[in-house]
């Protein structure tokens, strides 16, 4: 059982004749995607057969970082480099849950090149900043330094300042523990993640190139989503742009704005959403009068929804390739409980497939 | 199917083949003309050229650092249209997908990767599988990794060296090993800012030469094809023609090619104290024929610089253009994405002369290769400007009347009358590269070689003719018909698969469980994870 119409369950030939239906008479279909590499390369050759736009389900956590790339540009390293390397590690605000076996794996290690010593750690808070978990900090034993009355960004400038040995009109908490510790370190790398603003990227990588003038010091980019980043390096290489993209014209086009999916599910400009997702227990947003196609793990229909069809994960059900923040690339993920649920690259193929009998509407 | 070619002027200097004459093809392989048989399908080619589908040895394509070049650069994406610009509408430029189709649009047919990280090889393969109709290959990157460093500094046995070299040459799917300024990442992270090639990587106590050495001879060894593919030290310095020459001479006799010579091709004569020691280089190359070259020619316009060579990388950050860059330490060399405007200002005149300057005092063919270094000297699209320029002399002089005089002055070009013909532009093309990397099953049209085709229709217009190929064939299919693709197929990625002694694969998986934590398994990748059908062709090495 794996695919439905509304709530009635159907053969899954029927559910992808009724998807490919819908995805042919859409003038303006949407798609919302969390997959791994092979889904999100078949998600997209879909998008560009039906004219659709598309953005990762967790597209608004993925515009600062997106916009770091596009815009910014900076030092980065992978986290193999770091784990060998990093004599200093710096933490910059917060960093997602995901990421802490992979900071609890460098605080349990010591830099072996270009010889062995020791490795220290600070932490750079600002006021809505959380501290480090008990466990890491335990293992780390990281410094603070910052301040519990500036936001990131600022205690980011203030630094930056003080590096450059400016004046500053802010005290930081270890300020001067922080300076002469990275003044002295071989290979300092701060790890940061998901900043909601673009002024505090901005701040870091300017405080990297002013480092890097005479000393050497990189960063350690920890995406908030290594699936969705693995989204993002799909797109780029297969269009050329990151999400969010559209192929309204026909080629693909880059705005973070028009193509921003719930903008245009919001402003009534979708007329149809494909919404995917290979996590548990994760339903797309109900929105009464959009018809909505969707690919979920659940073993029940969603509610609200024209098709579901329900798929199997990378890694779980089948084999499949995603990218992995802790070698800094793209990795195979061998199943580890194969199941007889489809892939959505699978369930895209046929869907394609059903596409070639039916006239797709241009927008 | 049987499918006859008929009538075309067939330019084949591998077989020695001139003139007009039929090509036959018969389930994707050139085939003698067949006794009593009719052709199922027949093209009139009269009034047009029929050569091999081109093969360029050394093009940014896909990987790591190209897909960070455009995420980086979502508006670089005009440098990489057609030129002139017919297709306004059109703002896709250097995505996969038209990575495939522009290159087969130009008669070219297969494509080497230059700069594939090991540790990045699935990354790379899974691009290039998204680049439709052409055959790709990738060049593996060593020479700033740990593992190889160390075993240089503890005079690992040769034995050793080649277990680790084919193992990740094997393990990355590659054709062929490329070193990129050697040493020098690695020295960069200790902060060297210079790194020349009798300079040391501090921690490892080995010079670059010793490295290039013991890489050149273990690719020897291992019998792969294609020789020690080098990006010397120094790139892009006044004054660098020096290494360049060091670094032929550090030859010995033995195959070494050397990757976008243009780049070192500088002195330090005149007010500036930047000038052309192209003749110089290019005299030194005609007398060293184990040495090989690729051109990386600068044209002008917007384009990005991609390249593992970090420390240079990072010195050009300065003059990014716009401003704006990416700098990686990654495992080995890590890599530099750093936009660039080549203007028609003295410096970008001066290196516009050098790669033009080593393609025409070059006197072997055979020895010599198209390339831009694509991005790096310019996208690969100009292309076609780039063959008028080698095949009309007043192509050239008409280009230098708009250039800095003062840096021409400086440059040999002018007295240049050289004008490449078409059957050198064949060996240039096609016949040379498939030598230079081993695969004789194409770079000709003799009977047995893959039906990789080029027909260009004759014409005044050289750009013309090259940019839009009257036919395009990729394993007998028709894949481009006057320009435009007609017909979309998925090429493969052609590797080496050398044998390695077993104990590598445990000391490999020792060295990742110690330093990393991480099992093998995180580092390779089966066959089937790239997703498509036959995704390598395995091509052998010499016994």
């Amino acid at each position: 059982m794996v695919a439905w119409i509304g709530s009635r369950t159907v053969p899954l030939p029927t559910a992808i004749e009724q998807a490919a239906k819908l995805l042919a008479k859409s003038r303006c279909p949407v798609f919302s995607l969390d997959s791994d590499i092979h889904g999100c390369r078949s998600l997209i050759a879909l998008a560009e057969q039906v004219g659709a736009t598309y953005d990762h389900v967790n597209g608004r956590d993925l515009v600062h970082q997106v916009a770091l790339h596009t815009d910014i540009g900076g030092f980065f390293a992978t986290a193999t480099e770091v784990q060998r390397r990093a004599d200093v590690i710096v933490v910059v605000g917060d960093v997602p849950a995901v990421h802490h076996d992979l900071l609890l794996s460098l605080a349990a290690t010591t830099p072996d090149l270009p010889r062995s010593g020791k490795r220290r750690w600070f932490h750079i808070r600002g006021k809505a900043t959380l501290a480090l978990s008990g466990k890491l900090q335990r293992r780390a034993k990281a410094v603070d330094a910052g301040s519990s009355d500036l936001p990131i960004d600022a205690v980011l400038g203030v630094l930056r300042a003080s590096l450059a040995a400016r004046k500053a009109s802010v005290v930081l908490d270890n300020i001067d523990a922080f300076l002469g510790t990275v003044a002295n370190a071989d290979f300092p790398v701060f790890v940061f993640s998901h900043f909601g603003d673009a002024a505090s990227l901005t701040m870091l990588q300017g405080m990297l190139i002013d480092i890097n003038k005479k000393r050497r010091a990189t960063a350690l980019f920890l995406p908030s989503d290594d699936d969705a980043w693995g989204m993002v390096l799909t797109s780029t290489w297969m269009t050329g742009f990151p999400p969010r993209t559209g192929f309204s014209t026909g080629s693909p086009v880059y705005d973070p704005w028009l193509c921003d999916v719930d903008r245009m599910i919001a402003g009534e400009e979708a007329d149809l959403h494909l919404w995917v997702s290979e996590r548990d227990e994760v339903d797309p947003p109900r929105r009464s009068g959009l018809p909505t196609i969707v690919l979920t793990r659940s073993d029940r229909p969603v509610a609200g929804a024209a098709v579901t069809v329900r798929i199997g994960k990378a890694g779980l059900d089948h084999d499949g390739v995603v990218y992995s923040s802790r070698i800094g690339t793209l990795r195979s993920a061998v199943a580890k409980a194969p199941s007889d649920l489809p892939s959505v690259y699978v369930i895209v193929e046929q869907l394609q497939h059903a596409l070639q009998g039916e006239d797709v509407a241009s927008c | 199917m049987l499918i006859r070619l008929a009538g075309g002027e067939v330019i084949d200097p591998v077989n020695g083949l001139a003139g007009k004459r039929d090509v036959w093809i018969k389930g994707g392989i050139i085939v003698e003309k067949p006794v009593s048989k009719r052709a199922d399908k027949t093209y009139d080619l009269s009034g047009c050229f029929v050569m091999a589908g081109a093969i360029d040895i050394h093009s940014h394509i896909g990987g790591g650092n190209v897909n960070t070049a455009r995420l980086l650069l979502p508006e670089q994406h005009a440098a990489h249209l057609k030129r002139p610009q017919h297709t306004p509408l059109s703002n896709a430029g250097w995505s996969t997908f038209r990575t495939g189709c522009l290159y087969a649009q130009m008669g070219f047919t297969t494509v080497v990767e230059p700069a594939m990280s090991p540790s990045n090889a699935l990354h790379t393969h899974m691009e290039l599988a998204d680049i439709p109709i052409i055959d790709k290959a990738t060049l593996t990157i060593l020479g700033n990794d740990d593992f190889l460093l160390s075993m240089i500094r503890d005079n690992a046995s040769s034995a050793m060296i080649d277990d680790y070299v084919a193992w990740t040459v094997s393990r990355s799917r590659a054709l062929g090993v490329k070193v990129i300024n050697a040493g020098a990442s690695a020295a960069f992270k200790e902060n060297i800012r210079t790194f020349s090639f009798d300079d040391v990587v501090p921690s490892y106590g080995v010079s670059s030469r010793r490295i290039v050495e013991v890489l050149q001879a273990s690719v020897g060894r291992l019998g792969i094809p294609h020789p020690l593919h080098v990006h010397a030290n120094n790139l892009g310095i006044a004054g660098n023609a020096a290494t360049a020459a060091e670094t032929i001479g550090a030859s010995n006799g033995r195959p070494l090619h050397l990757a976008h010579l243009q780049f070192y091709g500088y002195g330090t004569e005149g007010r500036r104290g930047f000038s052309s020691e192209a003749a110089r280089l290019a005299e030194l190359v005609n007398g060293n024929p184990d040495v090989t070259i690729d051109v990386g020619q600068v044209m002008f316009g917007q384009t990005v610089t991609i390249s593992a060579d970090v420390i240079r990388q990072y010195s050009g950050m300065r003059t990014a253009s716009p401003k704006k860059s990416v700098l990686f330490d990654g495992d080995g060399n890590g890599g530099g994405i750093v936009p660039y405007r080549y203007r028609q200002d003295y410096y970008g005149s001066l290196q516009w002369a050098v790669g033009l300057e080593l393609f025409l005092l070059i006197d072997d063919p055979w020895r010599v290769f198209f390339t831009t270094d694509h991005p790096n000297g310019a996208p690969f699209t100009a292309y076609p400007e780039l063959f008028e320029l080698l095949m009309r002399r007043d192509a050239r002089n008409a280009k230098m009347a708009e250039l800095d005089q003062s840096a021409l002055e400086l440059t040999t070009l002018a007295s240049i009358s050289r004008e490449y013909t078409l059957d050198e532009v064949a060996v240039m093309t096609r016949g040379a590269p498939a030598k230079l990397l081993g695969l004789d099953d194409r770079g000709h049209l003799g009977p047995g070689a893959i039906a990789d085709i080029a027909v260009y229709r004759k014409g005044q217009d050289i750009q013309k003719m090259f940019r839009d190929a009257a036919l395009v064939f990729k394993n007998g299919d028709l894949v481009v018909r006057d320009g435009v693709v007609t017909h979309y197929r998925w090429g493969r990625a052609l590797r080496l698969n050398p044998p390695s002694d077993k104990g590598i694969v445990k000391r490999m998986q020792a060295y990742h469980e110690d330093r990393y934590g991480l099992s093998l398994d995180w580092f390779t990748f089966p066959d089937s994870a790239i997703s498509r059908e036959n995704p390598f062709a395995e091509v052998a090495c010499r016994s």
